[in-house]
């Protein structure tokens, strides 16, 4: 199973903290593919819950490196390289809305697939909630994902949502309540969460 | 139990379940001792913590492998471009130069510099890097050869010619003669008559004097150093040029 390393991506990000001339070209260059080796996995998983398209979320996270490698110099704390990149996807996923918000496709089953070398009973498993994440409602499912996969505390993801600490533990709190009660609903699926 | 308890209790419920279903790893305090004090709390938490772990699991969708080398790619491309751009910019600078350098250089040339004719031949004669070693000599054959340019030819020789070449008299197409004056060489000029220079009859500096006669088409200036008499050169020139067409 994937760990999804924060501390890890942190760390390897740190040590290539930018020297006194962060403006030389090859400086600029390492920096760049340290980010993009420690943290395209976060961005692309974080796109995939924005947008539930594998092809979009690749072509989101490429902008938004695109961008990033545009911006790099003014990224000045590595330790903030995360939320910076989350904040650039964001916003580029915003202006994808703007440009085409009328061929937006419906969310699509099939698109969500399990590759990873997990038992059967966890293969359905796992398949069964991504289906009730991305039901979320996307005020809800956003929080939810920064918290449980980015490890990011509730001040955290206020700041990176523009919203009061109070809105986003309440919606949180309603997401897990969401998709509580859709287990509920489904007593054969309490099965796999009971027993573990 | 007292009575006063059980609301403050429920009450505590609720938050509890709304602030750990927020938070499931809170490390509040209050929550933290909620959880010590309660076991059902403690068993929600818990439940709720492996429920955590499960949408992490859900979350963690595969990333497309080739991902990573896509985006180093991109930007390596783009990086490519952008240096593309700097040098096709570099490239349009310096042809912008050399169009503006190509430009200044042919006005130089041949624009009017000077606004009378004398000042000009003056220039013109210090300007003229004259090395009296050759000991060629023009003789009249040769001269009037190039005077036909002009429609004259001179029935004698003025002197000793030491040199005769076509020139550019501010842009004009002109006779540049150079005979052997009395301490230094003498300068005349066979130039087309033309609107722009300002007819000066005498000129002179410290060094050099001049003087112009103007003919029907043609201008002749003699240029010489003080020593030499301009006007009987002058008159040399009146007496042994004959115009074919006038």
């Amino acid at each position: 199973m994937k760990i999804f390393g924060k501390k890890k991506s942190t760390a390897q990000v740190l040590t290539i903290e930018p020297s006194k001339n962060s403006g030389s070209m090859a400086t600029k260059q390492v920096r760049y593919e340290a980010l993009v080796k420690a943290l395209h996995s976060d961005l692309y998983r974080y796109a995939y819950w924005l947008t539930h398209d594998k092809q979009v979320s690749e072509d989101l996270v490429q902008e938004t490196f695109l961008r990033a490698w545009r911006a790099l110099d003014s990224l000045k704390d590595e330790k903030a390289a995360k939320s910076w990149l989350i904040t650039i996807l964001r916003r580029e996923n915003a202006r994808r809305f703007e440009r085409k918000r009328f061929d937006m496709s419906e969310y699509e089953e099939e698109t969500v697939m399990d590759t990873q070398s997990t038992s059967t009973e966890q293969v359905i498993e796992n398949q069964w909630l991504r289906d009730k994440i991305a039901q979320l409602p996307p005020e809800y499912s956003e929080p939810l994902v920064l918290q449980v996969l980015g490890g990011y505390s509730g001040d955290d993801i206020a700041n990176m949502l523009n919203l009061n600490k109070n809105t986003v533990m309440t919606r949180l709190f309603r997401a897990r309540n969401q998709l509580k009660d859709a287990l509920e609903k489904e007593p054969e699926k309490m099965k796999f969460f009971h027993e573990l | 139990m007292t009575e006063s308890n059980t609301p403050i209790n429920k009450m505590d419920d609720l938050q509890f379940r709304r602030s750990i279903y927020a938070d499931p790893s809170s490390l509040d305090e209050d929550i933290i001792a909620a959880q010590d004090a309660d076991p059902a709390k403690k068993q929600l938490a818990h439940d709720l913590r492996l429920f955590d772990e499960k949408l992490k699991q859900a979350m963690n969708v595969p990333v497309p492998d080739d991902l990573c080398d896509k985006l180093l790619l991109r930007q390596t491309l783009a990086s490519h471009q952008q240096e593309k751009r700097k040098s096709r910019v570099h490239l349009a600078l310096a042809a912008s130069v050399a169009i503006i350098a190509g430009l200044v250089v042919n006005y130089l040339q041949f624009s009017s510099t000077y606004t009378n004719l004398g000042d000009y031949a003056l220039a013109h004669v210090y300007h003229e890097d004259f090395h009296n070693d050759d000991s060629n000599r023009v003789n009249l054959t040769t001269l009037n050869n190039k005077m036909t340019t002009f429609n004259a030819s001179f029935t004698d020789s003025l002197g000793e010619l030491i040199s005769a070449d076509y020139c550019r008299f501010d842009g004009m197409k002109s006779l540049h003669l150079v005979f052997q004056g009395l301490t230094d060489t003498v300068a005349v000029f066979v130039i087309p008559k033309e609107d722009h220079l300002t007819f000066t009859d005498k000129f002179s500096d410290s060094k050099l004097q001049g003087e112009s006669i103007g003919f029907k088409d043609t201008d002749i200036i003699v240029v010489a150093d003080k020593n030499e008499s301009i006007a009987s050169w002058q008159r040399n020139i009146k007496d042994k040029i004959s115009w074919s067409n006038n």
